[in-house]
């Protein structure tokens, strides 16, 4: 219905331009029969049963049209939905006589709504030949169509190595950045110390233990070999007396046995004691189980 | 053969099947075969106040494909006489509150008849149309 937007769509205003015909033709018919002037809630009221009487004996009639099986209303069916509402069908004629002095006014409106072509893209499909004419068109084709857009991969050799070297220093520029800003920083200048930051250097108490004792990569792929032989004691016993005779002095002997063993024994629960961040949770390692 | 016989003993007038018993003028026939069909012809010339356009939109909007123009202006015509005939009862009502009290005898009530709400509420109600307005908006 016309509600309270000012912006109405040309089907509104093909509505609104009826709805106003059917107010003149009511006020018409009220001057003929003697009033002066009226509400206007009265002429909305009758203007409203008006539209409504109408909208009523098409719909009547039509569905007596269809309860005989036809698909064209006659005479017939309009007289019988008459009939059915009340309405007395005999001083029709006299009505039609009686009111021929009145003035033929409402000129009838001549607009047509069209659906705007504006937006309709591209060819719309035709119907195959099985689909009846009256039914409506397909939709506009990229409604359906799908058309993947992608930009072919640079994949000249020059321009990607570049890409690589740059992100790599990116990448480290900004850890390094984020450490600087996160933990302690040593300043090279005495009065500046905010904008070379430096990492500061953690001075170990046995500063050659760090170079001498296995990575971490090859302390995970220890661990992951004994979790997976935990009934052979014999080898996990093995290892470290392995990794040990590797090692020159007694001290790193002692050391890297020690190392091996809490790491070994503490496996479980190395790094339970490692984890520090209270988001984490010790990864559960799957029990392989490899028959010897 | 009573069925053959029965059409027989009627009167056949217009198409109009009248039983024997009616010959006497007692009963009227309640329904008669469209009786409008001569009417419909008439309508060719005569334009009703609502116009086709109109008609057949709010027609069409109700699913009615109207094959013949006369048929529009007939239920244009029966539309209007359904509104009309309430203005008119609306009309006695607004009279009969005027000159109740019989106040004017000298001058007919003056000419200017406006439609309220007052009187087209009772009007309606005599058709069955119950209505009910606010009477003002807050």
């Amino acid at each position: 219905r016309s509600g309270s937007k000012h912006a109405t769509t040309p089907a509104d205003n093909y509505y609104l331009a009826r709805r106003r015909t059917l107010q003149v033709v009511v006020s018409s018919l009220l001057t003929e029969a003697g009033f002066e002037c009226a509400e206007k809630a009265a002429v909305e009221t009758l203007t409203e049963m008006l539209q409504s009487y109408i909208s009523e004996i098409g719909r009547s009639a039509k569905s007596y049209c269809e309860h005989t099986a036809r698909t064209q209303p006659t005479l017939s069916d309009i007289v019988v939905t008459l009939v059915e509402m009340g309405f007395n069908v005999e001083t029709l004629p006299a009505y039609a006589k009686r009111s021929q002095r009145m003035v033929i006014t409402a000129p009838p409106v001549t607009n047509q709504p069209v659906t705007p072509k504006a937006l309709t893209a591209g060819q719309n499909k035709p119907h195959p030949s099985h689909i009846p004419g009256h039914f409506p068109e397909f939709p506009d084709p990229h409604t359906y169509i799908k058309t993947p857009t992608y930009r072919e991969p640079v994949s000249d050799y020059q321009v990607l190595r570049e890409k690589a070297a740059s992100q790599r220093r990116d990448v480290e520029r900004a850890l390094t950045r984020f450490m600087a800003k996160t933990g302690e920083t040593q300043s090279l200048f005495k009065d500046d110390v905010s904008t070379f930051p430096l990492i500061a250097a953690r001075p170990f108490t046995v500063p050659y233990l760090t170079a001498l004792l296995p990575s971490e990569l090859e302390m995970q792929q220890m661990e992951e070999t004994d979790s997976s032989e935990q009934d052979d004691q014999t080898d996990t016993e093995n290892l470290p007396l392995h990794m040990s005779t590797d090692d020159s002095g007694p001290e790193k002997e002692n050391a890297s046995v020690l190392q091996q063993n809490t790491s070994l024994s503490g496996s479980r629960n190395g790094e339970e004691n490692v984890i520090d961040n209270p988001y984490l949770r010790p990864v559960k390692k799957p029990k392989i189980r490899r028959k010897k | 053969s009573a069925a053959a016989a029965a059409p027989s003993e009627g009167a056949m007038s217009n198409g109009v099947y009248v039983p024997p018993s009616a010959a006497n003028g007692d009963v009227k026939p309640v329904v008669s075969t469209t009786p409008l069909v001569d009417f419909l012809m008439q309508l060719e010339d005569y334009t009703p106040t609502i116009p086709d356009a109109v008609t057949g939109y709010y027609l069409n909007r109700a699913g009615f494909e109207a094959s013949d123009p006369r048929i529009i202006r007939l239920i244009s015509l029966a539309a209007q006489k359904f509104i009309s005939d309430i203005a008119n009862d609306a009309l006695q009502h607004c009279k009969m509150k005027g000159t109740a009290s019989g106040s004017s005898r000298n001058k007919s009530k003056d000419k200017k008849y406006t439609l309220t709400m007052e009187d087209l509420t009772p009007a309606l109600a005599e058709y069955g149309i119950n209505v009910k307005k606010p009477h003002y908006f807050t």
